[in-house]
């Protein structure tokens, strides 16, 4: 992107955390939009054959979240870890047969998601440890001072297409557009926390459960309408929310494929570009396929 | 399948024991509002004074404040039962403490860690502290009054209460749609916390602005609020073409994406759940409804 912010006078820190385990309890089921129980995988431990780029929804899953799910074992370190990491910054795996490994954040969901080639994933265990180099909290655009921006490395904001406008806004290219209807659960919490869940992205169910929003991939970027997420996850009319998609299907109702939070500010203070490719996997992924 | 008519399910009643919340702060006393500013929650559960149903949501300068005590269990399971099991009219009475013996009743509750809020006459609530125990006889969920139409869900309130609430209308013949009158209907994308969390122990904060200077907007605790295309039967979601009908059960928050917040009490398709907007002619649930005066 072709903006200047403060990018060099940010700090990085070393993190540490361990693909954390599924969880569930001894009566199983939770319930669909219809009633439905089901008992399906998709969140914590490790998450194969999804990654940036392909379809967030169409699996038999729930709360599907792509590639490892990391958290610190203290709560408080957990915390630092959890609001601290940003989308972008690497994950180096430090035991287990892909020690070595270097994957990349892909967001928040009460768990730091990292996403790694499949080959990479597929030696990645419970319990296996990581560090994160964390980087991006305090991140601030120069010129565009409305706009405030969250868990955002500052490499991943050079990497997107658009940038600072003649105009005085910020070009922006998002690959899907989400009216304020579909906000779900994740409304009313931090923006440096978890996701947004968006609703009527329930794929095979009904028309009356759609919003549109069903051909959403894993790492698109996109616009949320009249959300505030500088200070939380709110209703604003007039403000826009930029975020990236880190997780998918769900089959809980109220909650759905969910972006963490990228950028926010009055919505004139943007210029959206609707375009396919927003997508992390355009930016990171083919360089990780590579390295490896 | 069986040939006979299923007759209506009796109701049964379950004693709770709910003890009277502390409010509680992290190591930081601040939170952030929705403009950045930092600020110090007053109001967010235990026991509010000076708060009654009738006032504005938008009264005080609180944080989710309910009018009256919120009741919770040590113990997160039996605090979550206490949630999921209390309906609005249930009955309640004073254990312990300076008010023992006194009666209340439960006006709605709130979601998270889960917490029941029950009114009670202002002089007995003043002499009521944190750690009192009280009982509750909690009786609603599962029940299916009659006269209301099939695919209608009602949950979170008393079968009982239905008869000194005129605002909700059944259809003479027992077909047609329940109607039922409310301070405001309230489009789904200003739905905030509670979303996606089952509607049976949590409420569903609305983004609602600040009255206008002559009152206009303004909602009041224990207004009936409608919520468009929203389905709560289970969790909280979005679904084209259904209503959700709640009570305000507390004031507003400065938090982003909070709100005063509504306990559903009914939720189905709009052609048999009738929203009547009786705007400034709304007399939502009051304290001498519930006997309180």
């Amino acid at each position: 992107m072709k903006i200047s912010s403060n990018g060099d006078q940010l700090v990085s820190q070393v993190l540490t955390g361990e693909v954390w385990p599924s969880l569930a309890d001894s009566r199983g089921y939770r319930v669909g939009p219809d009633g439905q129980p089901f008992a399906l995988p998709g969140m914590g431990g490790v998450t194969l054959g999804v990654h940036c780029g392909d379809p967030a929804t169409g699996y038999a899953s729930d709360h599907l979240e792509p590639g490892a799910s990391v958290r610190h074992r203290d709560p408080a370190a957990n915390a630092a870890l959890q609001f601290l990491t940003c989308v972008g910054n690497p994950v180096r795996v430090e035991t287990g047969p892909a020690a070595g490994a270097v994957g990349h954040v892909i967001g928040q969901h009460a768990y730091v998601l990292a996403d790694f080639p499949e080959p990479v994933l597929a030696g990645i265990a419970t319990g296996d440890s990581v560090t994160v180099t964390a980087c991006g909290q305090g991140l601030a655009l120069a010129g565009h001072d409305a706009i405030v921006v969250k868990n955002c490395a500052p490499e991943l904001l050079q990497r997107m297409p658009g940038g600072s406008r003649p105009d005085g806004r910020l070009e922006v290219h998002v690959a899907a557009r989400v009216p304020a209807e579909a906000i779900g659960a994740g409304v009313g919490m931090s923006s440096e926390y978890a996701n947004t869940d968006l609703m009527g992205a329930y794929a095979g169910l009904g028309d009356d459960l759609s919003l549109g929003l069903e051909s959403l991939r894993i790492g698109d970027i996109v616009a949320l309408a009249d959300a505030d997420h500088r200070f939380g996850r709110a209703y604003r009319a007039g403000y826009l929310t930029i975020g990236v998609i880190s997780t998918g299907q769900c089959m809980l109702f109220g909650h759905g494929p969910g972006p963490s939070s990228l950028l926010s500010g009055p919505a004139e203070a943007f210029h959206l570009v609707d375009d396919p490719a927003a997508n992390l996997a355009c930016w990171y992924h083919p360089e990780l396929e590579t390295a490896q | 399948m069986s040939t006979r008519s299923a007759a209506p399910a009796r109701p049964v009643s379950v004693n709770l024991l709910g003890v009277v919340e502390h409010p509680v702060l992290g190591d930081g006393p601040y939170r952030i509002d929705a403009d950045g500013h930092p600020y110090l929650p007053a109001g967010d559960g235990g026991i509010v004074l000076g708060l009654q149903l009738g006032d504005s949501v938008f009264a005080r300068k609180a944080d989710h404040a309910a009018p009256g005590a919120c009741l919770v269990h040590p113990d997160p399971a039996a605090r979550h039962a206490l949630a999921a099991y209390s309906c609005i009219g249930n009955q309640v009475k004073v254990r312990t403490g300076h008010a023992a013996g006194a009666r209340g009743v439960v006006i709605g509750k709130r979601g998270e860690e889960g917490r029941v809020v029950a009114a009670f006459r202002p002089a007995e609530l003043a002499v009521m502290r944190p750690a009192d125990e009280v009982s509750i006889r909690a009786c609603g969920q599962g029940c299916r009054p009659a006269g209301f139409p099939a695919g209608l869900t009602v949950l979170n309130i008393d079968p009982g209460l239905f008869a000194v609430l005129p605002m909700v209308r059944r259809p003479a013949s027992g077909e047609g749609p329940v109607s039922v009158g409310v301070r405001c209907s309230v489009p789904s994308k200003l739905a905030g916390n509670g979303l996606g969390r089952p509607a049976v122990s949590w409420d569903l904060d609305l983004q609602l602005p600040p009255p206008e200077p002559g009152g206009g907007g303004d909602v009041l605790l224990g207004d009936f609020v409608a919520v468009t295309d929203i389905d709560a039967r289970f969790n909280v979601g979005y679904r084209a073409g259904w209503v959700t009908v709640g009570i305000a059960v507390h004031g507003s928050s400065p938090l982003p994406g909070h709100g005063p917040g509504i306990t559903p009490i009914l939720t189905g398709p709009a052609g048999i759940l009738d929203i009547r907007c009786e705007a400034a002619g709304h007399v939502g649930l009051t304290a001498q409804m519930l006997k309180l005066q």
